[in-house]
C-alpha cells in the first residue's frame, strides 16, 4: 500500500463502512459486499477505525459468549447417560457420566410423541406463516398511509400495547372472552343460544395459538416495516402521482418494492426459527386442550428434561432441533439469494 | 456409605414419584399440603426400600407424649383432633432447656404465598427460642420441581432443603440420597428420647424418612385417609332442596338438574381424585402405593377396572356439560368458581375445610361448606387405598458440621411441639401481641401475623398429625369424623409406609398416565387408548417393574399391617 493510497483508501473504507453498517444493522451483523475491499486494510487499522463500533456491540457479545455459546458445550450431555448428581456438581457430573453414543437419538426417533410434536410444530409454523406473517404488512401500509400524527401515534400505541402483556395474561383474556364460561358464551346463553368453548377445542387450538399471536404481536410486528417505509422519498412518490399513477399504482410499484428487502430478510428469519413456534403460550394451554393438540418440539424438550429429569434424552432433542434449524435457515437464506435479496447474509 | 446393615441387606431407598401437578395444585388449594409421595433412592445404583428387621435398626424409638390429651383422638387412621383453646396462662412446655447453640442455617423450602423479609419479628423469635439463625430460602411452591433438581446438581447445597414427596420425580430420589446426611447417629432407637418431640413422631412417619437405607428426612406426618375430600356448598344445597347424591349414578342425575349454565352455575368442579377413591382405586399419590398383591400377583392400578371405570364416570360427568367449563380448560382457581357459587361440588384437601370456612365467613355469615362422604360404585360402602403416612421430608446436607445437624434438630424438636405448649403457640400464632392476639380468649392473628406466619416453620419438623381449630371448633370435628367414617374403609396396600427407590431405567415409564387420564375424562382420548398405552406401558417395562416389584415384596414383606 503506498503512502499516497492510503488516504485515498481509508476515505473509501470510510464510505464503503457507511454503507455496509446500515447493512449490518438490517442484516444482523453480517459483512457487506464491500467486506472485500475494507478487507485490504491490516487487521489493526480496522479495528481502530472502529473501535467505537465494537466497543458498543461489546455487551451484546459478551451476553452471546455466556448464554449462547458457553452452552453449546452442554450439549455432550445428549451422547451421555447424564446423571448430575454423580459428583459434587452439576458441571463436574458431565465428565463423569457414561458415554452411550447415539443411544438418546435412538430412542427419540423412535418416540411415536416426538414426531407427532414434529408434525404439530410444522402445523402451526405454516399457519403462523400464512395467517401471521403478512398481518404487520398490511397494518404497516395502513399505519403508514394515515397523515394525521396524532391519530398516527395513538393508533401505533394501541397496537403495540398487547406486546407488552404476558402470555399468562393473553391467556387468560381470551378464556375470559372466548372460554365456556366467557363473556360471548353467556351472552349467547342469555339470549337463548347454546353456549361454546373455544378454548378446549383440540381441532381448532392451532388456529388459536395463531390469533392468540397475532393480537399480542402483530402491532409489534410492524415497527420494522414502518422503518423501511420512512426511508421512502417522498419525491418518488410525487414524481409517480404527477405521472398519474393512483393510489394502487403507488403502493404497487414503490411502497411494496421498498419493503421487499426487508419482508425477504425476515421471512428467512423466521423460517429459519421454524421450529420455534412458541413456548410459554403452549405450555400456559397444554392441559386445556391436552399434549395431543399443544406439544411441539419446545414443549417436549421440556416435559422430558425438566418434569421427567431425562437430561440427555432432552439434550439430544434439542440438538436435533438445532440442526434442523441450521438446515432451514441456510436454505431459506440461499432461496432469498436466488430471488436477488441479500438475505441475512453473504459470503 | 452406610455404615448400617441396612443397605447391605436390602438395597435401600424408595421410590418415588408422582402425585403431580394435581397433587400439587390440591396442596395449594388447601393451604397445607398433607399429601404424601415419596422418594429416596440410593447412593450408586441401588434401588430399593428398606423395611423389617433392618428398618428396626435405624427407626427413632416412638416415646409418645403426654403432653395433652386431644379432644378427639386418633381413630381409624384420623388425625388427632383439638376443639379448644387453651388459656394462654395454662400452656405447658414442651421444651424446657434451648437445645440449639445459634449456628447459622439456610434452609430452601417451597411456600405457597409471598415469603415476609428474613429479619421479621415472628423469624426472630423463633430462632431465638430454638437457639439457631436461619436465613431463608423460599421458592414457589408451583414450580418448587424446577428449582429443587438444579440446586441439587450445584455444588452450593444449602445447609437444609425442603423437599415435598410429590416431588421426588425423576432423578431427584438419587439426588437425595447423594447429598443429604444420615441422621441415624442422632436419632436411631434411643438417641432420639434427646429430642422428646421428635421422639413422638409416629414410627410409620419415620419409616418414610428411610431414604437410600438411611435415615434422612425429618417426616411431616400426615393421616393416612386420602386427603381429597368431595365439598358441596351446604349453605345452597340447603337453599334449593338438594338432596345428598349418594351413587355414582344419582350424582350425574343431580349435576344435570343442579347445573344452570345460563345462571353460569355448574354442577361440580373436575372430580378426578374422588373419581379415583369411589371406584376404589389404589392410591395415586405416590407410585409405590400404584402396586397392590392380589391373588398372589402384582397389580398395578393402571390395569384395574375400577380405574377404568372411574375415568369412565368423570368422562360422562364432562360429557354432560355439568362440569364447569373453566375446569374442563384447567384455567382459574377450583376454589374460587366453589366460594363464588359457579361450581356446587369440588374437591381439594382437606385443610380447605376450615381455611375457606375461616376466611368467607368475615364477608358471608351463611356460608357452609359440607363433605359427601365418599359412597362406593353402586352406593354402598366404598374400599378406599390409604395414602402415605408422611408426605413432605426435610434434609441436612451432608456438608453440614455436626453442630449444625444438632441445632436444625434442636429446631425441628422446638417446631414438633404438640398443641397446648407454649412452644406451638410460638409457631403456629407467632409472637403475642404482634402477630396475634385474643378476642374472647381466642388467638386471633392480625394482618402482620397473616402475612409472616405461615409456610416457613410448618416442614422443619411436626408433631403426629392434628387438627386443631379452636375458633370454628364445629370443623374441627367434622374434618377428625370425616376422617374417621372413611378411615373405616381404608385398606393399606402392599407397599404402604414404605419408601422405595425404583431404578433409573423406570422412573418415567408411567409419567404420561396423568395427562392420559385428563385427556380422557375430558373427551379428548378414548378408554381404549388408555389400554392401549397400558399395554406398551407392560411392554416397555411395566412387567420387568412388576418383577421388581415383587422380589422387593418377596424380600422385604409388607410393612402394612
Amino acid at each position: 500500500m503506498s503512502h499516497s493510497t492510503v488516504p485515498r483508501s481509508r476515505a473509501e473504507a470510510k464510505k464503503t463502512d457507511e454503507k455496509t453498517g446500515k447493512k449490518a444493522s438490517a442484516s444482523g451483523g453480517a459483512a457487506g459486499p464491500q467486506g472485500k475491499r475494507a478487507g485490504k486494510l491490516s487487521l489493526r487499522l480496522r479495528f481502530r477505525r472502529d473501535r467505537t463500533l465494537i466497543l458498543m456491540t461489546l455487551p451484546a457479545v459478551a451476553l452471546l459468549l455466556v448464554f449462547n455459546y458457553i452452552p453449546i458445550f452442554g450439549n455432550v450431555v445428549a451422547f451421555q447417560d447424564y446423571d448430575p448428581y454423580l459428583s459434587d456438581n452439576g458441571f463436574v457430573a458431565m465428565f463423569e457420566s457414561p458415554w452411550i453414543g447415539l443411544e438418546n437419538f435412538e430412542r427419540i426417533f423412535q418416540d411415536s410423541a416426538f414426531w407427532h410434536a414434529v408434525q404439530n410444530t410444522f402445523v402451526l409454523f405454516t399457519l403462523q406463516l400464512v395467517l401471521f406473517f403478512p398481518i404487520p404488512i398490511l397494518l404497516a401500509l395502513v399505519i403508514n398511509s394515515v397523515i394525521r400524527p396524532r391519530v398516527r401515534a395513538v393508533a401505533q400505541a394501541i397496537m403495540y400495547l398487547p406486546h407488552f402483556f404476558s402470555w399468562v395474561l393473553v391467556v387468560t383474556v381470551f378464556q375470559q372472552i372466548f372460554g365456556g364460561a366467557g363473556i360471548i358464551a353467556q351472552t349467547l346463553r342469555q339470549h337463548g343460544y347454546d353456549g361454546f368453548d373455544l378454548m378446549t377445542d383440540p381441532g381448532i387450538f392451532k388456529f388459536l395459538v395463531t390469533a392468540e399471536g397475532v393480537w399480542k404481536d402483530a402491532g409489534w410486528g410492524i415497527i420494522v416495516f414502518l422503518a423501511a417505509l420512512s426511508a421512502v422519498s417522498n419525491d418518488l412518490y410525487e414524481a409517480a402521482a404527477m405521472d398519474g399513477a393512483g393510489r394502487w399504482r403507488r403502493m404497487w410499484h414503490i411502497t411494496l418494492p421498498a419493503l421487499r428487502p426487508v419482508i425477504a430478510l425476515l421471512l428467512v428469519l423466521r423460517v429459519g426459527d421454524a421450529l420455534t413456534v412458541g413456548f410459554e403460550q403452549l405450555l400456559l394451554q397444554r392441559d386445556s386442550v391436552g399434549p395431543g393438540a399443544s406439544e411441539v418440539l419446545d414443549t417436549y424438550v421440556w416435559w422430558n428434561g425438566i418434569r421427567n429429569q431425562d437430561f440427555s434424552y432432552a439434550a439430544a432433542a434439542g440438538l436435533v432441533k438445532g440442526v434442523v434449524g441450521l438446515a432451514l435457515v441456510l436454505t431459506a437464506n440461499k432461496v432469498a439469494h436466488l430471488m436477488g435479496e441479500q438475505g441475512v447474509y453473504k459470503k | 456409605m452406610t455404615p448400617n446393615a441396612a443397605s447391605a441387606s436390602s438395597g435401600p431407598s424408595r421410590r418415588s414419584f408422582l402425585a403431580s401437578t394435581a397433587v400439587a395444585t390440591a396442596a395449594v388449594a388447601g393451604g397445607m399440603p398433607l399429601l404424601a409421595a415419596c422418594g429416596g433412592g440410593q447412593e450408586g445404583n441401588q434401588d430399593g426400600t428398606t423395611s423389617g428387621k433392618a428398618a428396626e435398626k435405624i427407626l427413632p424409638t416412638f416415646v409418645a407424649s403426654s403432653v395433652i390429651v386431644p379432644d378427639l383422638p386418633s381413630k381409624n387412621g384420623s388425625s388427632a383432633g383439638f376443639t379448644k383453646a387453651i388459656d394462654l396462662n395454662s400452656l405447658k412446655t414442651a421444651v424446657p432447656k434451648k437445645l440449639g447453640s445459634g449456628s447459622s442455617l439456610k434452609i430452601m423450602a417451597p411456600m405457597w404465598g409471598s415469603p415476609p423479609s428474613n429479619d421479621n419479628p415472628y423469624y426472630t423469635a423463633m430462632n431465638e427460642a430454638a437457639g439457631v439463625k436461619v436465613t431463608w430460602q423460599n421458592q414457589d411452591g408451583n414450580t418448587y420441581d424446577e428449582k429443587l433438581g438444579a440446586v441439587l446438581a450445584s455444588s452450593d447445597i444449602p445447609d437444609v432443603v425442603v423437599v415435598p414427596g410429590w416431588n421426588l420425580n425423576g432423578k431427584i430420589p438419587s439426588a437425595v440420597n447423594a447429598k443429604f446426611a444420615d441422621l441415624g447417629p442422632y436419632l436411631s432407637g434411643d438417641k432420639v428420647k434427646a429430642y422428646p418431640n421428635l421422639a413422638a413422631v409416629p414410627t410409620d412417619a419415620w419409616q418414610r424418612g428411610i431414604f437410600g437405607g438411611q435415615l434422612r428426612g425429618i417426616p411431616m406426618p400426615a393421616s393416612y385417609v386420602p386427603n381429597i375430600v368431595p365439598f358441596y356448598r351446604k349453605d345452597i344445597f340447603d337453599a334449593k332442596g338438594y338432596e345428598l347424591p349418594a351413587s355414582p349414578d344419582e350424582f350425574l342425575a343431580w349435576a344435570k338438574e343442579a347445573t344452570n349454565a345460563k345462571g353460569k352455575v355448574w354442577a361440580c368442579d373436575d372430580l378426578k381424585w374422588s373419581a379415583f377413591n369411589i371406584y376404589g382405586v389404589l392410591n395415586g399419590s405416590d407410585k409405590a402405593l400404584w402396586w397392590d398383591l392380589r391373588d398372589g400377583k402384582l397389580v398395578n392400578r393402571i390395569e384395574t377396572d375400577e380405574y377404568l371405570e372411574a375415568l369412565e364416570w368423570m368422562r360422562k360427568l364432562y360429557a354432560a356439560d355439568v362440569v364447569h367449563p373453566d375446569a374442563k380448560a384447567v384455567k382459574g382457581d377450583a376454589s374460587n368458581r366453589f366460594t363464588a357459587g359457579q361450581s356446587l361440588v369440588f374437591n381439594g384437601d382437606i385443610s380447605y375445610w376450615y381455611s375457606t370456612t375461616a376466611e368467607q365467613n368475615i364477608q358471608k355469615s351463611d356460608f357452609e361448606i359440607g363433605a359427601f362422604d365418599i359412597f362406593g360404585p353402586d352406593g354402598g360402602d366404598p374400599t378406599i387405598y390409604a395414602t402415605q403416612p408422611a408426605g413432605i421430608f426435610t434434609f441436612v446436607s451432608k456438608k453440614a458440621s455436626k453442630q449444625q445437624i444438632k441445632d436444625f434438630l434442636a429446631l425441628a424438636n422446638y417446631c414438633a411441639s404438640p398443641y397446648g405448649t407454649k412452644e406451638y403457640m410460638l409457631t403456629v400464632y407467632g409472637v403475642e401481641g404482634t402477630d396475634y392476639t385474643l378476642k374472647d380468649g381466642m388467638p386471633t392473628k392480625t394482618t402482620k401475623g397473616n402475612n409472616e406466619v405461615f409456610g416457613a416453620y410448618d416442614y422443619t419438623g411436626d408433631p403426629a398429625s392434628y387438627l386443631a381449630h379452636p375458633d370454628l371448633p364445629e370443623i374441627a370435628k367434622a374434618q377428625v369424623e370425616w376422617q374417621q367414617r372413611m378411615g373405616a374403609f381404608t385398606k393399606k396396600s402392599s407397599f404402604y409406609g414404605l419408601t422405595i427407590t425404583e431404578p433409573n431405567r423406570y422412573t418415567n415409564l408411567a409419567n404420561d398416565f396423568e395427562q392420559l387420564e385428563d385427556d380422557v375424562v375430558r373427551g379428548r382420548k378414548k378408554i381404549s387408548d388408555v389400554q392401549q398405552a397400558v399395554s406398551d406401558w407392560k411392554a416397555k417395562g411395566g412387567d420387568g417393574l412388576r418383577d421388581w416389584y415383587k422380589k422387593l415384596l418377596d424380600d422385604n414383606g409388607s410393612a402394612a399391617n
